[in-house]
């Protein structure tokens, strides 16, 4: 940490030109990763980090700078290279700092640095050795790995403010590559949360998580090739909600919106979407991936509903592009770590409860595919154009879900597919992913019930939907 | 010196053979939105990766910092990662190649350039952006983006190899809008003399590439003959190269097992990884300290060879190609330093004439979900023109490409003569393939 007088002083030195706000993102990690692969430990590897992120800003201006050097001299250099941007008059004198306490929503019982290796391992076997015991000679490379990273931040900023947070979360993911004479194809697993490792032992199965990606591996290879063309197409719970964070949630970010970039911008109180589609960002989920206390500019973090009903209500909000927008930051400023200027982002982004079942769903399709998991995808947020690929897919005939496809991906315009969903389940789940943006990879939930599209475009080699 | 104490340490505790590698950048980087500068950013880091072999295994830690107390904490990591390794991977600190090539990366002008001038090209850029077309409604952004680092390795054995390296990188995207149809364009260029920057040309590449997707619509979902842009050819090569690594060849997932000095593409494809060339990407020496060397890779649609860092060309008994990737991890990846795919002769509209109807496909994305390495399946959303009769004529709205590596790269009946250079480290020209399936309407 860096001490109040100290950064009082760098605070004022940032501000000596007429910044009319200043920043201070301190940040010490440390991560640990061990590597399993055909159930032998391949790899075990230690990170650790720790630096300082100085940011300045005036009017719509952002100066930002980040190093590893700590010392006094260090954070003054910076902030006198820094404030060089502007020649104004000061503005602002920084006299005292007063912490501001944040609710801790992701309490860790026993903290992951005092987990031996060991343990940490033979979690992770417990997972192989279940792909090991499937004993299917298609099954060629396996590995498991099981990461955590423990981060302690503190900002201090020209508010006298000053705020700090420690978090730790870890990931357990299974990779499983099978081949035959036909060709080769993956499966993946990855669940995580912001818990203590009981969350691994009790809250999941890891035997029956690694089973899966072996099984969804087994059962791609022998798939046909994806039909291709305009389908109506059903959307499985949790992982499916890659659809709205790409088509949907990051043309909703204050960074593209504030600029009038986003195909969304200036659209609030307008109906962007069906009517029985809600959607939400939440950052305040005990325990969730993507949930924060506090967010990167001290701001704690919320519950944004941002579609109620069809209609455009709220966006994720950052205080420098909230500026932009005459509106204060909702909580929603992060980044991957000191040496990214932070910027609005996701949290745990979702399509909420609908009044439908699965069943339903399925029921009401008559020819059609069923996406049940998606291994990502992209969106330009200006044009709202988005791709998401799907790792495990079905064709749904005469409302029966039949055999499984391989290599679809479904593209669309956000704000046309917004509207065409026609169907929304009760069965919301999350999936746990990692956002890369312009302020770096970080940890975010996508989620969704299942939901049906009445028509989008699916990519794939299958030709047409018989 | 400096590490002393680690390597002291490090003998002193039971790590045989130890090495530490530091890399110091410097990166400034600003942007423009309407004539002022939004972001504006200067940043120094250090990144130290020590390894280390502790009872016949390796053992590692990454840090942004080497401070007093780090000698202690770097060697009690390395013991405490190499304890835990059940596999029997041979590993090495290496002890050092009989010569290695001088590598010149550094244009020590360029720091001297005033950041004045840095911005003025900038408001140019974001000028004439706005100039080239009446259909450009918005600069997204113009940018400016400066790095330098230095790599030196240091190593028990006595090693010490150390490169320097600068560039700049000066960028622009455009929103184009007619008829209610909105496109956005981007356009980069990168090099380490700032002289050679041509604001004219590039402001005039990132307009035609937003308002040049205007007006299109979804062609039928459909197998067409195409043209494959550079950029797209770069994507999908250096996913389908990947396979020659030797690692994934040993461990049974890679489209390349049992392949080597047999056909892997059409004979029309001939390419080399060139470390050694005068690009920016020039490298004497890989991450464990191998030096570097051009090798081709695939000639005449024959695979030449397989990928090697010191543990798996140990396990083929073979030598290290110098490929090898140090990540802050026990094990060592691998990867290539700069892909050439061979040029060939004919300009870009002679391959349209030759494909006389078909599709011209420009840009993919989404390759992280869309492309799955293992099996070379893909289906990516992508960006492109309608061939008629030789020429391009409308633009394509929300389709996807879809196909297999294998299939794709032996499918290449030509290739032309418009290699572009990419930030990844890569350069390729446009080609034709016999056969590509478009999803569209």
């Amino acid at each position: 940490m860096i001490s109040k007088k100290l950064a009082i002083e760098v605070l004022n030195e940032m501000l000596a030109t007429g910044g009319d706000y200043a920043e201070i993102f301190y940040e010490n990690s440390n991560s640990s990763t061990v590597t399993v692969e055909n159930n032998k430990v391949s790899s075990s590897s230690t990170s650790v980090s720790c630096g300082v992120g100085l940011r300045i800003l005036k009017e719509n201006r952002s100066v930002y700078g980040y190093t590893s050097d700590l010392t006094k001299k260090g954070l003054m250099d910076l902030a006198k290279s820094l404030n060089k941007s502007f020649n104004s008059e000061r503005i602002l004198t920084v006299t005292s700092l007063t912490k501001i306490k944040g609710k801790n929503r992701n309490v860790i019982n026993k903290s992951y640095d005092d987990i031996p290796l060991e343990e940490k391992i033979a979690l992770v076997k417990e997972g192989t050795n279940e792909i090991e015991s499937i004993k299917d000679p298609r099954i060629v490379r396996y590995i498991g790995n099981f990461g955590n990273n423990h981060r302690r931040v503190a900002i201090y900023n020209s508010k006298g403010k000053w705020f700090s947070r420690e978090t730790e979360f870890a990931r357990i993911v299974y990779q499983v590559i099978v081949a035959d004479e036909n060709g080769m194809e993956t499966g993946f697993e990855g669940p995580g949360c912001q818990m203590d490792i009981s969350f691994f032992k009790n809250k999941i199965n890891v035997r029956k998580t690694a089973r899966k990606a072996a099984e969804t591996a087994l059962m791609m290879l022998t798939a046909k090739e994806c039909p291709s063309g305009k389908m109506p197409v059903v959307i499985g719970n949790g992982w499916g909600g890659v659809l709205f964070h790409e088509a949907c949630g990051h043309p909703l970010e204050a960074s593209a919106v504030s600029k009038g970039l986003s195909c969304f911008a200036g659209k609030e109180g307008e109906m962007i979407a069906s009517p029985i589609v809600t959607a939400v960002d939440d950052s305040t989920i005990d325990n969730e991936w993507g949930s924060i206390d506090i967010d990167d500019e001290g701001n704690p973090g919320e519950k944004r509903v941002l579609i109620k009903n069809g209609k455009l209500v709220n966006f994720m909000i950052d205080d420098f592009n909230g500026r932009r927008m005459n509106r204060k930051g909702n909580g929603a400023c992060r980044r991957q770590n000191y040496k990214y200027c932070p910027t609005s982002r996701m949290s745990n982004t979702y399509i909420d409860n609908g009044k439908s079942t699965p069943e339903e769903i399925i029921k009401a399709t008559k020819l059609g595919l069923y996406a049940v998991s998606f291994a990502g995808g992209s969106v330009d947020p200006t044009t709202g154009e988005f791709n998401f690929g799907c790792s495990e897919a079905y064709i749904i005939r005469d409302g029966k879900v039949c055999e499984p496809v391989k290599g679809a991906t479904l593209i669309g315009r956000g704000e046309e597919i917004l509207k065409k969903i026609d169907m929304v389940a009760n069965d919301l789940a999350f999936g746990q992913g990692m956002c890369g943006a312009a302020s770096g990879s970080i940890r975010t939930n996508v989620g969704q019930p299942t939901l049906r599209i009445s028509e989008i475009t699916v990519g794939g080699r299958g030709g047409e939907l018989k | 010196m400096k590490y002393d104490k680690f390597f002291a340490l490090a003998k002193e505790r039971g790590i045989t053979d130890a090495e530490i590698s530091i890399s110091t950048s410097y990166s400034l980087s600003f942007s423009l939105f309407h004539g002022e500068i939004d972001n504006y950013e200067t940043n120094t880091s250090s990144t130290y990766m020590a390894r280390g072999i502790y009872k016949g295994k390796m053992g590692a830690i990454v840090s942004d910092v080497y401070d007093k107390n780090s000698a202690e904490l770097f060697v009690n990591t390395i013991i405490n990662n190499a304890s835990v390794i059940e596999n029997n991977d041979p590993v090495f600190i290496y002890k050092g190649s009989p010569k290695y090539k001088k590598i010149n990366t550094f244009n020590k002008d360029l720091s001297k350039i005033s950041i004045n001038e840095k911005l003025n090209k900038l408001y140019e850029l974001e000028k004439k952006i706005k100039e080239a077309d009446p259909r450009i409604v918005e600069v997204q952004v113009v940018g400016f983006e400066e790095s330098s680092s230095s790599n030196t390795i240091l190593n028990s054995h006595g090693l010490k190899l150390t490169q320097k390296n600068n560039n700049y990188f000066i960028y622009g995207g455009a929103v184009a809008s007619e008829n209610g149809q909105v496109k956005t364009g981007f356009d980069f260029f990168f090099e380490n003399d700032f002289n050679k920057i041509n604001v004219d040309e590039l402001a005039k590449s990132i307009a035609k590439d937003a308002y040049s997707k205007l007006g299109g619509y979804q062609c039928d979902s459909s197998t067409y003959k195409a043209v494959l842009s550079q950029d797209v050819v770069s994507s999908l090569l250096s996913a389908y190269i990947n396979n020659a690594i030797a690692e994934d060849v040993q461990k049974n997932s890679s489209l390349f097992i049992g392949k080597l000095n047999q056909k892997v593409a059409s004979r029309k494809v001939t390419v080399e990884d060139k470390p050694l060339a005068r690009t920016l990407f020039a490298r004497g020496f890989d991450d464990e300290g191998v030096a570097t060397k051009n090798l081709p890779i695939i000639k005449n649609g024959i695979l030449q060879t397989y990928l090697y860092n010191l543990t798996t060309a140990a396990k083929d008994g073979v030598e290290s190609t110098g490929h090898g990737v140090v990540g802050g991890g026990s094990k060592v990846f691998t990867s290539t330093w700069y892909l050439e795919m061979k040029a060939g002769k004919k300009s870009l509209e002679e391959l349209f004439k030759e494909v006389d109807n078909g599709v011209y496909i420009t840009e993919v994305q989404g390759l992280h979900a869309g492309l799955n390495p293992r099996s070379g399946n893909f289906s990516l959303q992508s960006t492109g023109f309608m061939i008629e009769n030789g020429k391009v004529t409308h633009g394509l709205d929300i389709i996807t490409v879809n196909g297999n590596l294998v299939d794709l790269f032996n499918n290449i009946t030509e290739v032309g003569n418009d290699s572009k250079e990419f930030i990844s480290g890569m350069k390729c020209p446009s080609v034709i393939v016999k056969k590509i399936a478009v999803s569209g309407k």
